[in-house]
């Protein structure tokens, strides 16, 4: 059976479709764009700007921008490498501290997640960090810079304590220590099977900030082939921007080889392009870690 | 009882952390203690390098193997790899020492240069400029004093820069940087269609009255490309290229300040005068009349971009090097399209060659191996293979020379290493420098400033800010809110807008900005002499 709907019912579809519709079409626009930019000519692209269709075709961009791809592969290997170790990593940690941050006979979890908090609020600025990261650690020009600063984002230790506390019943740990199990054993067998939702937020959420780094590279590596691939894409941009902001009395001239606009472009779609294929598939994740636990019945 | 005492807990940690945060914003430039001491011991233990290298005689210990740690800004070029495996492998050889080349790059170098001197790193050589505030960071001891070292440990490299360089690049007192030998000169100039001038019979611009006359006869007759190309940059591109030419300032001052090349003494507020209401009614004349577009803050495209593509017909100013390179792109692209150029010089009769500060190297102050550096940096300069060779890459592989000329093999996507790709502006040596055909017309130009050079008295001083640092940034805020848009020709009214803008830079602290700089800048000019 159908149920009627009433005038309002509809017009309230009617705006909703359109709103949607329009948002969605200024989100695809911008990329639009970028493809259009990546197959016009440069010179194109100067005299009359960018189009959404591309007045005249041309692949030499991408050629260019393929024809010495190691630095791009590798640059997509530091990626790569980085975000799933890091976030293995991550998620162990943070997992673990969650679990034992909303343990009832842990004393101190109260002072304990009030620290991790402040952390979020005041933090020593950059010099600081800068000097912890090269001088005590010595990370600096390492794989270490790009993974250890990023391990534990206190919003997602936060996130993962109340998820756990919601998702695995005090009572079910009990019995598990009923029946003998230690506490790793509690955490690793119990914990962790009843937390998989939170466990793809979590990780999702880490593993596109590593994806999406390029501070890290900024900052720390002078290794060329240590660069993420955010930081590949975004010096390129940086250099030609410092181009054209040094002024005439700096007398810089750069003899190395200038990006050019569509080349950019072609740069862009080939740095974003796979990950943005991804995104229809996890994004359902994401919603149902979001709202998972957000209500306690 | 428990949660009172958590209470007191939560605001104690609380109160630490505040403080030292405080504590941290206070004194981060001065965590450094005591200005080094020059290691002067080194003369004890000459020629102990067993291999008996004619370079290693300068009289240093290069008994114990070090790594050197060399800082330059910009981007690694892709073939940096072998030119410092071949580096390493004389260096071994000369002063029993590896280097390691390091590249900021683009990205946030500012922030980089000033962490990598601020927080203690390991570097031993660095690249100096004015524009990367060499002065200031000399004056806050952040490089190490050569004036002991370098007759120990780079002995040549001491001759072989003149006295007149040395003295030039002092900062109150004491050497910090090795400069530039190269002479080249970065003033400014007019850059125009000739094109299209020749095509439409427009006068020649050499001043403003002429260059006006040349903007009018292109948005006239070329209704589709737009006469000048200004961008975003208002402040360096319009005002300082302005006043270079019209009111022959000494230097881009900073805050407003103006003091002419013929009387550089008197130091006078330039913002809020008659003579700035008539220069800005003058870009605002050239706004009207669509000389350049209502959007120009918000363009993102570089100007010599738009020279080389057709959309924008001259520039108020740029420097001849960049202009020739400018040529040459548009000629690549555009055969039949011609640039020409008239330095500011020829009209005004006088030009200044860049200042020895303008390319340098220094030895930060925490280096622990500044000998061995200043001993490399000597072969970098004057010893052949290493310049030519971290310069140019590898003859044959990399470059060849044709009739004297430098040529490179490939074009700059396929060649590893381009023409000066490692940056070298600073170890440049005229004695071996080799340059590609095209460099004819910047000689040229050169040859002809040479003519009537005179010395650049402005780049020299050291401004201090730290006395009004506070009200320098604020000023920095209103000067893009509100004069940019005037110089931009937004504002309709505007005597009333400069009004605004005098009413809100005097509340951001101009007038104590202005009396301090005007202070140390005439203190200067007596101490140097050129007043």
């Amino acid at each position: 059976m159908k149920i009627k709907e009433d005038g309002a019912t509809k017009w309230f579809r009617f705006i909703a479709y359109v709103v949607v519709l329009t948002g969605s079409v200024l989100c695809l626009l911008p990329f639009l764009l970028i493809i259009s930019a990546s197959l016009t000519s440069n010179e194109e692209i100067v005299r009359e700007g960018y189009n959404l269709i591309p007045s005249s075709f041309t692949l030499d961009a991408y050629k260019i921008v393929f024809m010495f791809p190691e630095d791009l592969l590798r640059a997509y290997g530091v990626t790569t490498f980085v975000t799933i170790v890091g976030t293995a990593i991550g998620l162990l940690l943070m997992t673990m501290a969650g679990y034992v941050l909303q343990r009832k006979d842990f004393k101190y979890r109260n002072f304990f997640s009030f620290f991790i908090y402040f952390t979020t609020l005041f933090g020593g600025g950059l010099v600081p960090y800068y000097m912890l990261i090269t001088n005590y650690l010595k990370f600096g020009n390492t794989m270490n810079a790009l993974i250890w600063p990023s391990l534990m984002t206190p919003f997602l230790i936060i996130l993962m304590r109340s998820f756990i506390h919601s998702a695995v019943p005090d009572e079910v740990v009990e019995s598990a220590k009923i029946d003998g199990a230690n506490d790793f054993v509690i955490y690793y067998r119990v914990v962790l099977p009843l937390a998989v939702p939170g466990l793809a937020t979590v990780g999702l959420f880490l593993a596109l900030h590593y994806w999406n780094d390029w501070f890290h590279s900024a900052l720390f590596i002078n290794d060329t082939a240590k660069y993420q691939l955010q930081f590949y894409l975004y010096n390129i941009i940086n250099t030609s921007n410092f181009l054209n902001s040094i002024g005439a009395g700096a007398g810089v001239v750069l003899s190395g080889p200038v990006p050019s606009e569509s080349m950019k472009m072609a740069m862009a779609v080939v740095v974003t392009g796979p990950i943005l294929l991804l995104y229809p598939f996890i994004q359902r994740y994401f919603v149902k870690g979001l709202t998972i636990g957000a209500v306690k019945g | 009882m428990v949660g009172k005492q958590k209470k007191v807990l939560h605001l104690f940690i609380s109160l630490v952390l505040v403080l030292t945060l405080l504590a941290a914003c206070s004194n981060n430039s001065k965590t450094n203690n005591e200005p080094s001491p020059a290691p002067s011991k080194s003369t004890t233990t000459e020629g102990t390098n067993a291999e008996g290298n004619e370079s290693s005689i300068s009289g240093i210990d290069t008994s114990e193997r070090v790594e050197l740690q060399f800082y330059m800004l910009g981007n690694a070029p892709k073939d940096l790899d072998k030119v410092e495996a071949q580096v390493n492998e004389w260096l071994l050889e000369d002063l029993n020492a590896t280097v390691k080349f390091n590249y900021t790059t683009w990205t946030d170098w500012d922030q980089k240069y000033r962490l990598l001197l601020s927080t203690g790193q390991d570097v031993d050589l660095i690249f100096t400029a004015e524009w990367t505030q060499y002065q200031q960071y000399a004056k806050n001891g952040a490089f190490m004093r050569l004036d002991e070292l370098l007759p120990v440990a780079a002995p040549k490299l001491y001759e072989f820069v003149p006295q007149d360089m040395w003295e030039a690049v002092k900062i109150d007192g004491n050497i910090y940087t090795v400069p530039a030998t190269y002479k080249e000169y970065v003033t400014g100039g007019f850059v125009w269609r000739e094109d299209l001038r020749v095509k439409h019979n427009l006068p020649k611009p050499v001043d403003i009255e002429t260059f006006e006359a040349y903007l009018a006869g292109i948005k006239q007759n070329e209704p589709n490309i737009q006469p000048l190309a200004v961008g975003q940059d208002v402040g360096a591109t319009l005002e300082d290229a302005y006043l270079d030419f019209q009111r022959q300032r000494v230097g881009a001052m900073p805050y407003g300040l103006h003091a002419s090349y013929s009387d550089p003494s008197n130091i006078v507020g330039y913002w809020g005068s008659e003579e700035h209401l008539t220069d800005l009614k003058r870009y605002k004349s050239w706004a009207d009349n669509g000389y350049f577009s209502k959007n120009e803050l918000n363009e993102t495209d570089g100007n010599q971009d738009k020279l080389t593509n057709g959309t924008a017909a001259a520039m108020l100013s740029d420097n001849p090097t960049r202009y020739n390179s400018v040529l040459n792109q548009m000629k690549a692209l555009h055969p039949d399209w011609d640039l020409a150029y008239h330095p500011y010089g020829l009209t005004l009769g006088y030009a200044t060659p860049v200042h020895p500060i303008h390319n340098g190297f220094a030895v930060p102050k925490n280096s622990k191996k500044a000998e061995r550096a200043l001993a490399f940096y000597e072969l970098m300069v004057t010893d052949k293979r290493y310049n030519l060779l971290t310069q140019y890459g590898f003859e044959d592989v990399n470059y060849t020379v044709e009739d004297g000329y430098y040529k490179m093999i490939g074009d700059n996507t396929t060649n590893g290493f381009v023409r000066e790709a490692m940056n070298g502006w600073a170890w440049r040596n005229p004695e071996y420098m080799i340059f590609e055909p095209s460099y004819d017309g910047v000689e040229a130009i050169f040859n002809e400033l040479d003519k009537i050079q005179v010395p650049d008295i402005y780049t020299g001083f050291a401004e201090d800010y730290t006395p009004y640092q506070a009200e320098r940034a604020a000023l920095e805020q209103v000067e893009k809110q509100y004069l940019y848009p005037l110089m931009a020709g937004l504002v309709d009214d505007v005597e009333d807008g400069l009004k605004t803008f005098m009413e809100k830079a005097n509340q951001a602290g101009l007038e104590k900005i202005q009396e301090s700089y005007k202070q140390q800048w005439l203190q200067y000019l007596q101490e140097s002499g050129h007043n």
